[in-house]
This record gives structure tokens, sequence and C-alpha cells, in this order.
């Protein structure tokens, strides 16, 4: 709820009227100009009484309170409307609804493959800690940890391009025609070095926690009990040690969500991929908040959800949580 | 009073140095410390370093455009013909500045907010903590984009927005770090002194929270530096100062992809990483060493055993007359080594004998070998211990020549092990019963699978535990009822040797009392061999029918329990008993050994005890006392006098 | 005001909240933790309260220190109540009554140096603004503990000492305020069998140098030793029995003190005796039983147990104990 708040006043606060940016039309009259704001509902104050709160456009107490921006925000949010874009003058929704798929599709993959590939290698360096092995994850996790995801983009991008993977885009043009099974396949081609590159920048992190996360846990002393016991070493990550070590997984990668919204904005950037964080860079360009707020919206409602799936899973989990 | 060593008088140094000295150790910490300094001097003297001026786009022709290295240009040029190199260099400026100065906002902030919602909690706490949620909560470098994008692009900018949309991993971290100190004891103790709530952050709270402070602010500079570098790419930098960010922007921009020219790409995104990676590493370092933890685990693969001697040795005791000897222990020694290097002598040359139906007390104070000798006895010796010398025979076989799967048939089906503070030794995440049951299925291998439950049940009513607690978690039982489900998970495979480690410490007396009577009456009842560790010496002369005195690492004295409470020869065993309260003799002082335990990593020349020992005399602190047999090898004592007294 | 009284405990209650027993239940369930404490000290007296875990001993000590403010009842030091004083008042009080803590290793702060922890009560209050009457201070302080010469350590930080040592500066930290009581919790139940002996010499010699008062909370009876002058036994937040050490000890007269005193053991192979082993555990002190809140584990309960509350019968002037058995 109180993000529903904010997220409004933010971008009311932010400078540069929304309708004289989004038009981007010095030449327009200044009639015109009030005809958009009508369009848009910004001739309307923002919310009643809060008077003082200026520099925002705020009404006073005599104002009707269900004929503010503020109001028909809310009034709109509980409809499922996102209002409309000012730059293409579409409904918003319908604008991310496209778009929030690809990103699904990217960040999923991406976010699947570098937990796998994280944690797998997390758990194999924690086991053989002190090895070669233990110190050969731990550099290549520092190392992808340390570039930035665009950057990294860039240089895969050299590399696809010389290997003739395609480079930009989620489709080649005029492949709508051709059979589904042939488009998947292409999507899938394309999805290769913007998934990779995810995957490269966020394992490293998984790694890490994973490791430090099951080294803590064989640290413990009812690893000692469970190797008293005469249980192999196998049957001891199994049944005693990864359940205990996935706890502080998966609320990294709950809170992870939320950052990896800054990974998708610069790969998709990078790679011409059409998804929610390409909208959103565009969007600021063109000043066009209405995209902006639902987008910002959708994220926060996605990070909020995503916790709460932890928090499940985290009681369900671990018992000492659940029996409370 | 307590004896001054040599060691005492050295001038004790002042904590900079010490962590100095554990960093030079560090060689990731070190190697992120040479990288950073390294790009901070190209940074402060770029002016000299570099070979061309900065933005020299002057008499720049189509041809200067994105030149390939030579010798003039080595990186080449960029889109607008400068030198790529010499931007690099000026680069190095932004993004240090950016990262510094943004880190420190954001470590100020986080550092306050953290500490204040840490230390007064309450409303203060949910207050701002709601707010952190908050701010995590809406992604944090789109916000930047939209910031930045709707304010004027300047460098200023750019820090403020980063260095204030930062903070919230410090602030969380801060604060949990600081509930953690707050509930420490000196933080009490400074409140019962009478101390100010300033005074308390002052001197207490903040330089505890320091380290994690430091540690997080490396971060932060890592994740500005990022930070920057990104916006600078989407075309949201300065356009007046070229950042890396910046020059990549240009270049991925204006068509460094397609004219192939990779220089201009990949020297400013080197550089960006070899600072981050500085910073990563750095911060690593750091980490290890200010807010230290274990790097062993107990999967480690231990170090094989070596024996030095051959395996012909003389045995110490003879077959005792009655009662069949079920486990014997000859001259075992654990050495422990880190770094290849020898670091404690922690068993030498124990030898003891334990036979059928027999509760041996193994007595010693913290840090004698005790424990480590019981992990040696069943091999669960951590990776930096080593068997160096003796055997342990069971069954007809030395445990020590064993491999780790043959080892996993004698442990828990013929000798099990109840550790301290059973709270630790059951996993928290399964149920009692569950755990109980794992040994049965382990061990057991023809247990019919359905009678399993019905097994569990018993092995706990048998130790007091009523059948509905069988599928509770361990933290749902108290302290006893632990250690009781301990024991059932002990007798689960029918052992013929339980060791017991200090199974009643930190119990409450009646607790204990409840513990021992439990032990005593399943001795009898299945016939069980026990091996007690304790410091505790009224429980052993409660319990025990023998008993084995260590002292830092080494047999002090070795007897039926009768000999050492009445007859004992050894001067440490003597001590030992003045200095325990006896609540039957009200009129016995209490006399206490002066002085402490020794370290095993930092043992007496001689006698191990001689340090403390109140009739020592000059040979003592030369030679270490061989083993003295008395009374047809009932009794064992190591000590010089009982050698002159012979 | 008595002379001979230096420290007067009289109803002392302290109930925390423990939440609701369901969502939307009107009453909030309390722990008992303190449930009606009198007790006298006097001067350079030492007095042990014994209890298992669970009976508020530790809560006891952080009202007394002012750490806690209880529920009811009054703490009279030196003729005044000291229960609700406000932040300068209790301040003062602070430098009247010291404490020191279980564990030695998580008492002292890492980052100081044993000369700023021991200088450090000084600093607080403001007293002895001169440098050097200062260091005379904290280095008499130190030596009365025994860490002589006190130079040797004053610059070492807590990681490089002992465990004993360490006791001997939470000790010295406390002496430096010239105190007239010391509140001991549990100071050497972390500490190495052979070291206990000189912590526990160290105050009975305090109290004969300095005239300190000094309350030994505990949970072995068995440490103590004969140190302590008077015992007072804790069940479930009460007092139910109290007296002089040998009193106590060679004639308990409640049957929770008489279990609790069976099962100490005797470093003597020879006295193996019977011992009464109570069932069960403490109870919660939220649900407290009805009547004598020991008779769900007594040995020797009657039906009226269960109905009434003993209050104290007394077997001499100094010997008091609450069962009702002993009401003729």
């Amino acid at each position: 709820m109180f993000v529903l708040v904010l997220n409004f006043f933010l971008f009311r606060v932010l400078p540069g009227d929304p309708a004289r940016a989004g038009v981007h039309d010095p030449r327009l009259k200044k009639d015109s100009i009030e005809a958009i704001r009508v369009r848009f509902g910004l001739d309307k104050p923002v919310i009643n009484c809060f008077e003082t709160l200026n520099p925002i456009k705020l009404g006073s107490c005599d104002i009707n309170p269900l004929d503010t921006q503020f109001f028909i925000y809310l009034k709109n949010l509980v409809t499922g409307e996102l209002g409309i874009s000012y730059h293409t003058n579409r409904p918003v929704a319908t604008v991310l609804a496209e778009r929030l798929w690809n990103t699904v599709l990217l960040i999923g993959a991406g976010q699947i493959l570098s937990i796998t590939v994280g944690a797998f290698f997390g758990v194999f360096a924690a086991w053989k800690a002190r090895t070669a092995i233990d110190y050969g994850a731990l550099a290549t996790s520092l190392v992808v940890w340390s570039l930035p995801t665009f950057w990294l983009g860039i240089i895969l991008l050299f590399w696809g391009s010389a290997n003739g993977l395609p480079i930009g885009g989620k489709a080649t043009p005029g492949m709508s025609s051709a059979p589904l099974m042939q488009q998947w396949g292409d999507i899938a081609r394309h999805m290769i070095l913007p998934t990779v590159t995810y995957t490269i920048v966020y394992m490293g992190e998984y790694m890490l926690i994973m490791r430090s996360s099951l080294m803590d846990v064989l640290s413990e002393d009812y690893i000692l009990t469970a190797k008293a016991k005469g249980l192999g070493v196998f049957q001891i990550l199994r049944d005693h040690a990864l359940k205990n070590a996935m706890l502080p997984l998966v609320t990294i990668i709950a809170i992870n969500l939320g950052f990896t919204v800054a990974g998708a904005i610069q790969i998709e950037t990078v790679f011409s991929w059409p998804g929610l964080g390409g909208a959103i860079f565009e969007a600021v360009n063109r000043r066009d908040f209405p995209v902006l707020q639902g987008a910002f919206l959708l994220i926060a409602v996605t990070v909020i959800v995503a916790n709460l799936i932890a928090d499940l899973t985290y009681s369900y989990l671990d018992p000492r949580v659940h029996t409370e | 009073m307590e004896k001054l060593t040599q060691k005492d008088n050295l001038p004790s140094s002042t904590q900079f140095s010490e962590f100095w000295r554990k960093f030079k150790k560090n060689r990731m910490g070190l190697v992120g410390l040479v990288m950073l300094a390294a790009i901070t001097f190209v940074a402060v003297f770029a002016p000299l370093i570099a070979p061309h001026r900065s933005s020299s786009i002057l008499n720049v022709g189509v041809s200067d455009i994105y030149k390939a290295p030579s010798a003039q240009h080595i990186f080449g040029t960029d889109d607008a013909g400068a030198d790529v190199f010499t931007n690099f260099i000026y680069g190095a400026r932004v993004s240090l500045t950016v990262g510094f100065f943004a880190a420190f906002i954001s470590i100020v902030i986080g550092g306050v907010l953290g500490i204040v919602a840490g230390f007064f909690g309450g409303r203060v706490e949910n207050i701002l903590m709601r707010f952190t949620d908050i701010m995590l909560v809406i992604p944090d470098l789109p916000l930047m984009v939209v910031i930045v994008a709707l304010t004027k692009p300047s460098l200023l900018n750019i820090i403020f927005v980063i260095g204030l949309l930062g903070w919230t991993t410090t602030a969380r971290m801060v604060r949990s770090q600081t509930l953690a100190v707050k509930s420490r004891k000196f933080v009490l103790r400074a409140r019962a002194i009478g101390s100010s709530q300033f005074h308390i952050i002052r001197r207490h709270i903040f330089p505890l929270v320091t380290p994690i402070l430091v540690v997080q602010a490396v971060l932060v500079v890592s994740l500005a530096v990022l930070n920057e570098s990104t916006l600078s790419f989407l075309g949201l930098g300065d356009p007046t100062v070229l950042s890396w960010g910046q020059m990549l922007n240009y270049a991925f921009g204006r068509g460094a992809m397609s004219t192939g020219a990779w220089w201009a790409l990949v020297v400013p995104g080197f550089g960006i990483v070899w600072v981050v990676l500085g910073l990563t590493l750095l911060g690593q370092g750091l980490e290890q060493v200010l807010n230290p933890r274990l790097d062993t685990h107990h999967l480690m693969p231990g170090r094989p055993n070596v024996k030095s001697t051959s395996v012909a040795l003389s045995r110490n005791e003879t077959q005792p007359a009655s009662g069949k000897s079920l486990l014997e222990v000859q001259n075992l020694s654990v050495n422990y080594v880190t770094e290849g290097q020898l670091s404690a002598r922690a068993v030498e040359s124990v030898s003891f004998t334990l036979k059928e139906g027999e509760l041996i007390g193994l007595v010693g104070e913290s840090g004698c070998g005790k424990t480590t000798l019981m992990l040696a006895l069943l091999q669960l010796l951590p990776s930096a211990g080593q068997i160096v010398n003796g055997q342990v025979l069971f069954g007809g076989r030395d445990l020590t020549t064993l491999s780790d799967d043959e080892m996993n048939t004698v442990r828990w089906s013929e000798i099990s092990i109840v550790f301290q503070g059973a709270m630790n030794a059951l996993n928290p995440v399964r149920s009692v019963g569950d755990q109980i049951a794992e040994a049965i299925k382990k061990h057991l291998t023809g247990f019919p699978s359905d009678k399993i439950s019905t097994r569990v049940v018993e092995l706990l009513d048998l130790v007091g535990i009523a059948a509905d607690h069988k599928d509770h978690f361990p933290h749902q039982y108290s302290g006893g009822m632990r250690q009781r489900a301990m024991i059932a998970m002990a007798l689960a495979c029918n052992p013929q040797i339980i060791i017991a480690d200090e199974p009643t410490t930190a119990l409450d007396v009646m607790i204990q009392a409840q513990i021992l009577e439990l032990l005593n009456s399943l001795r009898t009842k299945l016939g069980l061999a026990i091996i007690f560790v304790t410091h505790d010496l009224g429980v052993v002369a409660e319990m025990c029918d023998r008993v084995l005195v260590m002292y830092g690492g080494v047999t002090a004295e070795y007897a039926d329990v009768d000999i050492i409470y009445n007859e004992a020869k050894h001067p440490y065993t003597q001590e030992l008993l003045k200095a325990f309260p006896d609540l039957t003799r009200p009129k016995k002082k209490l006399s206490s050994i002066p002085g402490y335990p020794p370290r095993l990593d930092a043992l007496p020349a001689g006698c191990r005890f001689a340090p403390r020992c109140p009739v020592v005399f000059e040979r003592c602190h030369q030679e270490q006392p061989s083993l003295h047999q008395m009374d047809g090898n009932r009794h064992i004592a190591s000590c010089h006098l009982l050698e002159a007294s012979k | 005001m008595n002379k001979e009284r230096l420290l007067e405990v009289r109803g002392l209650k302290k109930y925390f909240e423990a939440g609701r027993p369901a969502l939307f239940s009107r009453d909030i369930r309390k722990v008992h933790a303190v449930d009606g404490v009198d007790f006298q000290l006097r001067h350079s007296e030492v007095i042990a309260l014994v209890g298992e875990s669970g009976c508020g001993k530790s809560t006891l000590a952080l009202l007394l220190m002012g750490l806690e403010d209880p529920t009811a009842g009054t703490v009279t030091f030196e003729g005044r109540d000291i229960t609700h004083l406000n932040d300068n008042e209790r301040k003062d009080l602070r430098r009247k009554i010291q404490m020191i803590f279980q564990d030695p290793y998580e008492s002292l702060n890492p980052t100081q140096t044993i000369e700023e922890i021991v200088n450090e009560p000084l600093l607080v209050h403001g007293i002895a603004k001169d440098k050097r009457e200062r260091d005379e201070r904290v280095k008499k302080a130190m030596e009365d503990s025994g860490l002589k010469p006190a130079e040797v350590y004053l610059n070492r930080f807590p990681h490089e000492l002992s465990g004993g040592q360490r006791q001997r500066v939470v000790i010295a930290a406390a002496l430096v305020l010239e105190p007239e009581i010391l509140l001991a919790d549990e100071p050497v139940s972390m500490l190495d069998v052979s070291i206990r002996a000189e912590i526990i010499n160290l105050l009975a010699e305090l109290r004969i140098t300095r005239q300190i008062a000094v309350i030994f909370i505990t949970h072995d009876l068995g440490s103590v030793g004969f140190f302590a002058d008077r015992v007072a036994v804790m069940y479930l937040g009460r007092i139910v029995e109290i007296g002089t050490m040998l009193e106590v000890l060679e004639k308990p007269q409640h049957p929770y003190t008489k279990a609790l005193i069976s099962v100490i053991p005797v470093p003597n192979p020879r006295l193996r005796r019977k011992r009464i082993i109570l069932q069960g555990e403490t109870p919660n002190p939220i649900d407290l039983p009805t009547g004598c809140r020991f008779h769900p584990r007594c040995p020797v309960a009657i039906s009226a147990c269960k109905i009434n509350d003993p209050s104290f019968v007394s077997r001499s002037n100094s010997h008091q104990t609450a069962c009702l058995l002993l009401v003729k």
C-alpha cells in the first residue's frame, strides 16, 4: 500500500512538466498543451488539502477529493488500469504486458541457469574447501561479479557476431509466418547471448553465498554427529547439509529479483531485446510517466510477491519458523 | 596469584599493527590493494602519464577515427579520433571520484541509520527499517536512471543520486551487527557502570561495528563505480566529463561494433573491471581479516595417519583379571598441523583399556586434549588433526588403520558418541524421530522398515521421552530432553560402547542428575561400556569405575576411582581435588592452582604441569616424566617424584 | 534506618509480557519471572542466591542493578527506595552497586585495553579528574583484584588474557568505583575448575579488606562452597528457603532444597549417597501451578499443597522455609 502511494508521488515531485516533456514540441500553442493536460487528467490537482506541499500542483481542501489525480490513480489501480502512455497513446497495461513476457522469459531463464550453475559450484567449492577447485571457483566468481553487465554483453556480442549468432532483437524479421517450432527455435537462438550474459553476471554471487552458507553448515556440530553415525559423505551432504544451506540462498534470490531489473535494462539495451527494461529506458527519455509509473509498480509488486514466496519457502524449509 | 611468564612482559601490540600483520598474509586483500593503488596512482598523476593531452580532438580527420592500435596510439583512437589510452587514464579520475564520494554518502547514511535503528530499537527501529525495506523494494538502477534523466546530468548529481540510493544494504548490515553487539554482556556491563547511551554507542557499539562498515564501504565503492559506468553507458552521464562508461557509450553508439574497433570497447571496460575487481578482492580480504570465519569443516578429508614407530609396542597394562577388555588404546598420539606445520601436540602417548560394562572417566580441564582423544578413537578428527602414533584396538582390529568406509561400519553400530550441548548436535531442520530412524536404517540393514517407527518410540521411551514427541523438532525440546534424545539416538543400533563427551555440561544440576541417573540405569540394563568425559570431579566420583586424568595432552594419572580420590600420586590430581568444593566437608578451605592450563600450541619444555606445580624441581623443567606403574599396573602416574621415591 | 541492613528487598515482582494466547484474546499472558521476593543484605555479608534456570535469579539481579524496572515491590538501599530513581540518582547508585557477569569472554569489550576498561567507570562518573589520581585508583583496583603488577596488564587486550585474568579485570573495573555491594552472576561457572577457587577466594578477601557485601548468584550450590554466609534457594520466582549456609546445607527443610543438595556431586567415591532426583523440569513461569508452586514435582506433596500457597515458617531466627508440611 505504501509503495503505491510513494510510487505516485515520486513521479509528481520530479521536475519537468510531463505534458511539455511528453510532447516535445515547443511550438505547441498554450491551449493545445491545456488540451493535452485534460486528456491525461493533469489539469486536476494532485491531491486535496496539502497546499503547503508545493511545488507539486496541489489543491485546497475545498476541492472534491474524488476529483484529484491521486484518487483517480487509486481508482484506476483497483480496476487494473494503469493509465495511458503519453507517447503512444496506448494503455500502459497493454504496452507493458507485451514487454513483460519478454523480460520474464529472459530473467526466468537467466535466473534458473545462474542459480543452478552458481549453487552447483558453490556446493562443490565448499565441499572441496581449500583445494584448487575451491580457489578456482572463488576466483572465477569474484571476477564475474566484477564484470559490468553491459560490458560483458558487448564483449559477447562481439564474439557472437563473429560466430554467426543473432546479435539483436527477439526474432529474425519475417519469421512470424514460419511454423511455430521454427519461430521458437529462432527465439531461442536470439536468447542465447542475453541469457549467457545474465547467467555469468549473477552466478558469481550465488556461488559465493552457497559456498559460505554450506561452509557454515558443514562446520556445525550436527554434521559431526552425522559423521559419527557412520553416514557417507554424499548422504551427509544430501540429508543434513543442503536443506540447511539453502535457507540464505532463498532470501537472496527474492531480494535479488529487484536488482535483476537493473541487469535487464542493461542487457536489453545492448541486445535490443524488447523487454521491460528497455521500456523503462525509453520511457525515461520520452518522459512517459504513466509507463514509468506502471513499470515501477509492476516491479515493486513482483519484488513484494517474491519476498512473500521466499518467506513461505523459508518457513517450509525451516521448522523453527513454521512450528513456532 | 598468577605467575607471570616471560611472554607477559612483552610490549603489547597495538590493534592496527595486529590488523596489518594479519592483512599482510591475506593474498586476496593484498592483490586488491595493489590493483587499487596502481589505478589511483594513474588517476592522480594522469597528466604526467598520459601520452596525449586529454580531449585532443584537434586536427581530426576521417582517417583518425577508430585507428587501430599503433606505436603512437597504443590502444588506438576512438570515434572522435582521440587517443583511447589517454581517455582511459583520465576516465580513472571520474570513476574513482564518483565511487568514493558516492560511497561516502551511502556509508554515512547507512551507518547512522543502522546504528540508530539497532541501538534504540522499538518504534524508531520499526520506522527506519520499514523505510529501508521500501527502498529495497524499489529497484535502484531504474530509479537512478529516472532521477538522473530528469535532473541535470552533472557529475555532482550522479554522485548524489548514487550515494542517496546506495545505503540500504549498509543500513541493514550495520543494524544487525549493532543488534548483535548490543546483546553482548559488555554492553550490559557498561550500562551497569552507569554509562550514558551516547557513551555506549561511541565506545562500545561503534568500534565493533567499524569492521563491518569498512568492508561494506569497500563494496559500496565498487557498486558506485559500476552504477556510474552503467548510467554513463546508458547516455545519462555528464557530457562534459569523459568517464569509462561514457567512452563505452560513445563507442557502442557510434559504430565501434560495425567497424570492428574492439579497442574502443575493450579498454574502458577493462578499466571498470580492474577497479571493481580490485575493490572486490580488497573487500573480501578485509572481510577475512576483520570478521574471520572458520574455513574448515567436518567433511574436509582428514590427514592420513602416519605412525613413526612400529606397531610392536610393549603393552602398558597386563590383562586385568576379571572382565574382557573391549577397547584398548595404546600410546595414542595426535598432532594438529596447520599450513604444513606442527601447531599442537594435542594428545601424546595416552593408553587405557575399557572393559565390558565398565565406566571409565576421562577428567581434564579445557584444552587438555580430552575431546581430541575421543574424536581420534572414532577417526573423526578435524582435517588438521593427525594420528601420529599408537593403536586403537577394538574387536581384533586396529581402528587407526581402517579406511573411512570400514570405519563407517564401526561408527554408531559398535561405538556411538553423545556430544556436549545437544542443541547443536541435532540437525535443526529434521525431526528427532527421523534422525534416530536414520541411524537404524543405516546400520541395521535387515531391520523391517515398518518396525522402525515402533523401535524409535521404544528408544525414546527408554530415555523417558513420551512417544508424541517423536515428530517434534530439536528446538521444541528443552535442553535436558535434547540430551536424552541424543542418548536415545546413541542407543539406536545397540552399540557396545558409548562415548559421552561432557553430556551434562551447561545443564542445571537437577537435569544433570537426571541424565547421570539415566546413563547409570542404561548401563546396568544394557551392559554398556561408557567412556565419560568431564571436567567435574564430583560427577566422576559418583559414576566411574576407573579414572584417567589428563593434563596438557598427556596422562597425568590413571587408576581406580578410589585410588584417584584417596591415594593420588600426581601433584596435579592432588591439587585439583583441593580446588574442588566438597559440601560434605565444611571446614575444608579451597585452594587454587596458580597459573592456568597450558595451551596445546605452547607447551612447556619438560613436564607440562611444571609451571604450576607446588613441588616442582629442576628436572621437571627439562624432561617430560614417563609413566610410572604402581600396584601391579592398576595405577599409573607420570611424575619425576615417583621415580625419585623408588 | 537500620545500620545493619544495607539492602532490603520487599515484595519484589517482575512480570514480562509474553504475547496473547490467541490472536484476538483479551488478556495478555505474563511471565512471572520474579514473583514476590523478600530478603535483606547486611554490611560485608555474602549471600548466595541459588536456583535452576528459570527460577528468576538473573532477572532479580537486573532488578537490583536497576537495569529493569520492577512490576511491584521495593528495594531499599541505605534507607532509600531505589526502584524509582531518575537518571542522575540511578547513576549515583551505580557507584555503590556493581556487577560481575558469568562469561568473562563476553563481558569485556575486545577493542579496549585493560587500562581503558578499568578506567572507564571513573570517566563515566567524572571521578578523580586528575589523571595521576585516576591512574592510582586504577592500579590499586587491579592489584586488589590480583592483577599484580598492574603495569604488565595495562596495555593488553582482553584476548591476550586467560579466563581467570579476565574475570579479575571485570572485578577490578567494579572495584575502581569502590562499591558497597558486588552482584556476582555465576562468576565462576565458565572457568576451569582449577581457577574457580581463586576467584571465590578473591571475593572472600574483598569482603574483609574492602567490607564489600556480595550477592552470589548461581545454579550450582556446590560451586559456592562454604564461602557464603547465607543461602537463599529460589524456585519459580520466589525464595522457598533462606538461612545461614550451615543451616541450609546441613538441615535443609524444604523438599526442593533437600533434593537440590542431594544431587550435588560429592568428590568422594566412598560417599555415593542416595539422591533425590526430581522428575521433569521447572514448569514455565507463565502458567504457575496453583497452591504451592513446587507441588507438581514435590516428592512429599499432600493434597493441601495444591490449594494453599505456603508462607514462611521459621526454624530459627535466621532460617525460614515456605512449606506446608512444616506448619504444625
